[in-house]
């Protein structure tokens, strides 16, 4: 199916924005990941609808390093989160992602009010293993070490199925699949050693690599396998 | 369309349909490795024991 001109630009901008997050993550400059918030006219319209899909992760390298947040940075991710609630119909993700935000701007914000309650996670109550990866996949923002939620919590009942989600995506050559499966079994308890994580996702990077949103999960698991916490 | 997202459209130029769309994605169709790749990742292991590589081919019946 053909792409919208809009949903093209949009997915460009996200693109850029996930690369800024891979340098700050590998170490380089972090002070400017998320433009700032005078950027006007289409530039900043898609900008900010970036940050609304990058979600939470936007504001991940200042988390892991423990960094405070850069002021301007901070404001266009409050404003993407107050821009873009779920709509009425959202799908889960759409809502979790959403929530992601909310906690992630609580906390890189005290004074920023108070996240909404959960969204419920029915979705996924008997959820086969391929989609309950999938699912997980598309929420690799809520996979963080020390941060718990109510998909983390199923998250950490499944881990066998989310390897075998993995391992799946990986043969699949589903390479965002894979690293957003992969940046979960970091943190989950009783992953099995013979998924070879480790190799694995040496693996998706060298093969999805050129592809930031790939890169940004294989790059948030290895910090967090290094004991990175928020 | 509701006033909320009127004004949300308004303001950022793109619509919440867009940006929800790109967070529910659909999942991609499987494009499956070919056996130089199996090797590769053999490679890569080391010593280390992956499920990654092919499923042992079972004989053929009949």
């Amino acid at each position: 199916m053909e792409q919208s001109g809009t949903s093209t630009r949009l997915q460009a901008a996200v693109q850029d924005l996930a690369s800024g997050v891979v340098s700050a993550l590998r170490g380089g400059d972090h002070a400017h990941v998320v433009p700032p918030v005078g950027t006007d006219g289409e530039a900043g319209d898609l900008a900010l609808a970036a940050v609304r899909v990058l979600g939470a992760d936007a504001l991940l390298p200042g988390l892991l390093s423990r960094t405070p947040p850069d002021p301007a940075e901070l404001a266009v991710f409050r404003k993407a989160v107050e821009a873009y609630p779920p709509r009425a119909d959202a799908a889960p993700t759409v809502r979790w992602s959403h929530w992601a935000m909310a906690r992630t701007l609580r906390r890189a914000d005290p004074s920023s009010a108070e996240p909404p309650d959960e969204p419920d996670t029915a979705w996924l109550d008997g959820a086969t293993w391929q989609f309950f990866t999938h699912q997980l996949a598309v929420l690799a923002p809520l996979a963080l070490p020390g941060e718990d939620c109510a998909v983390s919590r199923l998250a950490a009942g499944r881990p066998v199925d989310v390897a075998r989600g993995f391992v799946r995506a990986v043969r699949r050559r589903d390479w965002r699949q894979a690293a957003g499966a992969g940046r979960w079994l970091t943190l989950l308890p009783g992953v099995p050693d013979t998924v070879g994580l480790e190799a694995g996702l040496d693996f998706v990077e060298l093969m999805g690599g050129q592809d930031p949103l790939v890169t940004l999960q294989v790059q948030a698991a290895r910090r967090m396998r290094t004991g990175a916490r928020v | 369309m509701r006033t909320d997202e009127k004004v949300t459209q308004d303001v950022t130029g793109i619509q919440a349909a867009d940006i929800e769309a790109v967070l529910d994605p659909v999942e991609a169709d499987g494009v499956y490795r070919d056996s130089r790749q199996c090797a590769a990742l053999a490679l890569n292991s080391g010593s280390t024991s992956l499920l990654l590589s092919p499923p042992t081919p079972r004989p053929k019946k009949g």
